[in-house]
């Protein structure tokens, strides 16, 4: 116990300084009052965004892409997650590593694959071509898809972790009990790991949907300029056409997002919590 | 008994997949003799490789990574391993709510963190952008320095450092010697982490790169945009294998899956 409350003080003060003043106050400050333009015209703005049918089907797809590919993180990831945490294969461990190991690489060089894969003399397009699926090989590159693709490449590593500690946690033998009950494997998935693994599988939703409609770098390369999201979008107003107003809007809108799924999952654990 | 169903393990195959083949597809293209991005590569040649080491944005992006991940995790920690002490041993007021505000970070978006930097720092103080990212890039490691080491230090038991202080031991050599011994696998874990986020990061460091000091991966970022030449996928296989090098030497000091445990605590 540090038993001086002015000695904590002082440990705590070096990380909490750089916390507000270096992001916290920063953010706020963008948010509300950027340099250059007033709060008035950002709100202004922000309001012309949430009517503009072409600012509006940027944050639609900026929604659709953020939960399709929450969708399909959770199909992959929990189900390899309950596979990696119930087996007691030797092949479990190096597996596991294997799922997380994308964690450390770098966005760019995950993303990158897919311009490979999906690019215009891409594996893909020349099979279709090459099987006579069709005359051309198809420009897969730059659409929707390919967004979603990526961004599930890059998140699923997420989903799996998180899944995996949930499932942990779970009692393997409540599993066999719900078995030795009767219950087949579905069935026992649905009403028995799935339920007690919730908080974590809302964890693991949280994220990747927080990470999808923020990200930058994956959009950007594989989406270009006709598949735009609020990110590659804030990126062109704050780094190119240097209009404030406008990128503080679209970081007003970003943030919006992001604190109310944490919020919702929050209140959803909660809730969990207490009818235990 | 066995608990497998084909279709959990048909889907696991298939996020495998996705997880790994577009990684494998960038190595493979690495060794192309071709001058165009293409599977399967023409031949078989090392010449990319030598391109890429021999391209000069990118090696000067490289150290400039190296150097910004290595003093921003060496902060992140000078000021977060203290925090983290005051945080779980000192008895605060409102302790819930600054722990809470050291992990906002993690909510914030990135590029809205960026931005925000670029505006206050750059534009308003016209501090330059070593400085304006070493600023970014510590504060969105804290979370991690925070609660990596708080994970481990949760683990050790507060009355062996009492037993300390009341056999007449300093605070500091309290720590040395009993909390510090604790919080070691936790501090390593999340220098490694911080180290990690810091070189890849590329949504902080968009908007702040200058002439002087760009990083690497914001640098390949901006090359791909304007060629379609396999040098690209050639750094990509050495970042590549340079990560799986550290992975290695994770795994023999601590155990990869450890590391990420902390993560979701």
């Amino acid at each position: 116990m540090i038993r001086s409350r002015r000695i904590a003080l002082a440990l705590l003060l070096p990380g909490l300084a750089l916390l507000v003043g270096g992001v916290l106050a920063p953010a706020l400050t963008m948010l509300l009052s950027p340099p250059r333009v007033s709060t008035g015209e950002v709100f202004d703005r922000l309001g012309r965004m949430l009517s503009d049918p072409h600012d509006l089907a940027i944050i639609l797809r900026t929604l659709r892409v953020g939960l399709t590919v929450t969708g399909i993180c959770l199909v992959l990831g929990f189900p390899t997650a309950y596979l990696l945490a119930r087996s007691r294969s030797r092949w479990a461990g190096p597996l596991l590593a294997l799922a997380i190991f994308p964690l450390l690489l770098s966005n760019v060089v995950r993303t990158y694959g897919w311009l490979v894969v999906l690019g215009s003399n891409g594996v893909i397009g020349q099979a279709i071509e090459g099987l006579g699926l069709a005359d051309e090989a198809p420009q897969l590159l730059y659409t929707e898809l390919a967004v979603v693709l990526g961004l599930t490449q890059l998140f699923l590593p997420l989903a799996i972790v998180t899944c995996y500690s949930a499932v942990a946690q779970v009692d393997a033998g409540l599993d066999d009990a719900a078995r030795g009950l009767g219950a087949g494997r579905v069935r026992t998935m649905w009403s028995v790991v799935i339920p007690l693994s919730m908080p974590g599988i809302a964890m693991a939703a949280t994220l990747v949907f927080a990470g999808s409609v923020t990200a930058y770098t994956t959009p950007y390369l594989l989406g270009g300029s006709r598949q735009t999201m609020l990110a590659t979008q804030l990126f062109r107003y704050s780094g190119v056409s240097l209009d404030w107003a406008a990128a503080s809007a679209t970081a007003v809108i970003m943030t919006t997002l992001v604190i109310l799924i944490y919020s919702a999952a929050t209140v959803v654990t909660r809730a969990k919590a207490v009818t235990r | 008994m066995k608990r497998s169903h084909p279709l959990a393990n048909t889907l696991a195959v298939l996020g495998y997949s996705v997880m790994i083949v577009p990684i494998l597809f960038v190595v493979a293209t690495a060794f192309t003799e071709g001058e165009t991005l293409a599977f399967p590569p023409e031949g078989f040649s090392f010449r990319w490789f030598e391109a890429a080491v021999d391209y000069e944005p990118f090696m000067e992006a490289l150290v400039s990574s190296l150097q910004l991940a290595l003093v921003s995790t060496v902060l992140a920690l000078a000021v977060g391993i203290p925090a983290v002490l005051a945080i779980m041993r000192g008895r605060l007021p409102g302790r819930s709510v600054v722990e809470g505000l050291f992990l906002s970070p993690l909510i914030l978006p990135e590029l809205v963190v960026g931005l925000a930097l670029f505006q206050q720092f750059m534009l308003h103080l016209e501090l330059d952008n070593f400085r304006t990212l070493l600023i970014g890039h510590t504060a969105i490691l804290l979370p991690y320095a925070v609660r990596v080491t708080g994970a481990s230090l949760a683990l050790a038991d507060p009355t062996l450092e009492d037993a300390a202080r009341g056999l007449g031991a300093s605070p500091w050599r309290t720590f040395r010697t009993v909390t510090l011994p604790v919080l070691r696998p936790g501090i390593i874990s999340a220098a490694l982490l911080s180290f990690v986020t810091s070189f890849n990061n590329v949504p902080i460091s968009l908007l702040l790169q200058s002439r002087d000091f760009r990083t690497l991966p914001v640098t390949m970022l901006d090359y791909v945009q304007q060629n379609y030449t396999p040098i690209v996928a050639a750094m990509s296989t050495l970042l590549l294998a340079g990560t799986v090098a550290l992975a290695f030497a994770a795994e023999r000091i601590l155990g990869f899956a450890r590391i990420f445990g902390g993560i979701n605590r």
